[in-house]
């Protein structure tokens, strides 16, 4: 029997995608940590957008300032629009034996830890996390290439994760 | 606790005659002229000597207070440092491998260098500095025989543990496995074609260019060369040992269970002779600034069936040749063109296999009980032809493991099945046991294993 034969016995609905949810669905991450990083991205934005547009203003370019306003709010929109959408797909699952960390909209990925392999997990809290009331949950294995971290989890929930995952992985740990 | 020892009394010697092209260099940079005039006409010899004086000075108070010694609980530490104390201790419960090795001027002085691999420390400080080799060799059996557990008794010496040579590197397959490689053909392959455009646009200076070019592949396989000159795998009760190196000799332990994941490389231009290189990643030894002094190439050169006999070795009951691997769908030529008729990925009942590359086609392996964590990813192009990789973390090292281009529909089931696997795996590991994952038999037993250990 195929992969494949196995994998349409295995989850019927499982459709061409690879990055479905299973019968749970992915838990998503709190909206404000779409807000705390637009408030990053589009303030640099705006200020590299005002010195352009000022400088060009000055320099005795004002068409040109004024097509670089335009240019400047079109890359506003796009960034409020393109961070909603990535911070949306940010997910996870804890499941029995494993958790799944699930991101990214061209680039997608999603990472499979089981849970005897984690060596330490780390909660991360910077102050505009702080000011947002929210935390990051990373998690590390012996490899270094493991990159399975939850961003925008509120601290409730961050640590609740985090003693839960030790706890689960203190359980199942098998050494490296 | 033991009684302190210190490194060789010729240590300082040897500090200060490796001190002697580095400052002659350093004099002929800056032309010596300002310390020279500073010092009021001491001439530039003069000023080398002084630091050398200076430098020599140094390394003898680094040497006294350089100790090391085993404390009550039977690891070892080791106190350095003449302004900054640094009192280390080595954890041999923790120890990776043993080094010895011998740079060209300790191996002058007919002395070797230590260095104990504890995971996640760097070696730098963990370093013995010079010890007389035999002194070495003797230290380094009884770290091994320490770490794995058996307590020495006072002033009973322990016996090296006896070895049985696997695998010796002759030296003309080196040489000629090195020549063939496709770094260097691509390296002999620029000089015509620098030449050529030389020719053609009548730079001639570009001409001098190519005719210097003649030095890159040269100094690319002679380096190498040197470096694994003589490499020799030996199987010893406390791991493989390898021994390598022309100017600069190592010998290099690799406990047992301590391989996390290997590849098999087959250049192209290797495949005639049916030849493969065996690369690992060594759990705790950490990649990158100083990634050249672990093992990393446990077998530079070597017919096919020799690599299979160590990969037995060193992950036993592991034999990726022994699974259909499953293709990647014709699609994936699309995103790889190069390398896509290479591309598969399978299971043995203990490992995961991938094959991939194109120049040099590898299998890479790692045992499901070694699995750390499974990524899968998309890309835009791959999404549109229906694909996806398949990643499985390892340690840090040279071997990374990714089954590329497969179907997208199965992906998902193949990353799941993986990190199920690995999950069973390490249940019937069961917890504290790192060492062992289940295998049935080995095919090869370990040779030596019972014999006269003290």
């Amino acid at each position: 029997m195929s992969a494949l034969q196995r994998a349409e016995g295995m989850l019927p609905s499982m459709s061409i995608d690879p990055f479905v949810a299973d019968a749970r669905g992915w838990i998503p991450v709190n909206a404000r940590l779409a807000t705390a990083r637009r408030l990053i991205a589009m303030s640099v934005t705006t200020v590299v957008m005002l010195i352009a547009v000022v400088a060009l203003a000055v320099g005795g370019l004002p068409e040109l300032g004024f097509v670089a306003l335009l240019v400047g709010l079109v890359v506003l929109a796009w960034l409020w629009w393109l961070i909603g959408r990535q911070v949306r797909a940010i997910g996870y699952s804890e499941r029995t034996d494993d958790l799944i960390v699930v991101s990214g909209i061209l680039f997608r990925r999603l990472v499979l830890v089981p849970y005897g392999r984690m060596q330490l997990v780390d909660v991360r809290r910077g102050p505009l996390e702080r000011y947002f009331g929210l935390a990051t949950v990373q998690l590390h294995t012996a490899a270094a290439t493991t990159d399975a971290t939850i961003p925008g989890l509120p601290p409730n929930e961050a640590g609740r994760l985090r003693d839960k995952l030790a706890a689960l992985g203190e359980q199942r740990s098998a050494g490296l | 606790m033991t009684e302190p020892r210190h490194t060789h009394p010729v240590t300082p010697l040897v500090t200060m005659v490796r001190a002697v092209p580095v400052l002659i260099f350093g004099v002929f940079v800056t032309g010596g002229g300002e310390a020279t005039n500073v010092l009021g006409g001491l001439g530039t010899g003069g000023v080398i000597v002084l630091i050398l004086v200076g430098v020599g000075i140094y390394a003898y108070f680094s040497w006294t207070r350089l100790t090391f010694f085993y404390d009550d609980d039977g690891d070892l530490r080791i106190n350095s440092g003449v302004f900054v104390r640094n009192e280390r201790r080595v954890q041999l419960s923790r120890l990776q491998s043993v080094d010895v090795t011998q740079p060209i001027l300790a191996r002058l002085f007919g002395l070797a260098e230590l260095r104990p691999e504890v995971a996640g420390a760097s070696s730098e400080g963990t370093k013995l500095q010079y010890l007389a080799l035999d002194d070495a060799q003797q230290l380094r059996a009884e770290l091994l025989a320490r770490a794995s557990g058996l307590r020495r008794e006072e002033g009973a010496a322990v016996a090296t543990a006896p070895e049985q040579v696997l695998v010796q590197v002759p030296s003309p397959h080196l040489l000629a496995s090195l020549v063939l490689q496709p770094t260097t053909i691509f390296l002999v392959l620029l000089i015509p074609t620098v030449v050529a455009v030389a020719g053609v646009s009548g730079v001639w200076e570009l001409g001098l260019t190519g005719i210097l070019l003649v030095f890159a592949p040269v100094t690319v396989v002679g380096g190498q060369f040197l470096r694994y000159f003589g490499f020799t795998v030996a199987q010893s009760p406390d791991g493989l040992r390898l021994r390598f190196g022309l100017t600069s000799h190592r010998s290099q332990t690799v406990p047992p269970g301590r391989v996390q994941a290997v590849r098999i490389e087959r250049p192209l231009m290797w495949k005639p002779w049916g030849w493969v290189r065996v690369v690992v990643n060594v759990a705790g030894t950490m990649g990158g600034e100083e990634g050249e002094d672990r093992p990393s190439v446990i077998l530079p050169v070597a017919p096919l069936p020799v690599a299979r006999t160590l990969l037995q070795q060193v992950l036993p009951g592991v034999d990726p040749f022994s699974v259909d691997l499953t293709p990647a769908p014709a699609a994936a030529r699309w995103r790889a063109p190069l390398q896509y008729k290479q591309l598969g990925v399978g299971a043995t009942p203990v490992a995961f296999v991938t094959r991939r590359g194109w120049l040099v086609p590898k299998w890479d392996v790692v045992p499901h009980a070694r699995t750390q964590s499974v990524r899968l990813t998309q890309g835009p192009w791959q999404r549109w032809l229906g694909l996806a990789t398949v990643s499985v973390d390892s340690t840090p090292g040279p071997v990374s493991i990714a089954a590329l281009h497969q179907d997208a529909r199965t992906a998902r089931i193949l990353a799941q099945e993986q990190a199920d696997r690995a999950g069973l795996a390490r249940r019937q590991a069961g917890p504290g046991q790192p060492e062992s994952y289940p295998v049935a038999s080995p095919t090869v037993p370990p040779p030596g294993i019972d014999s006269d250990l003290p």
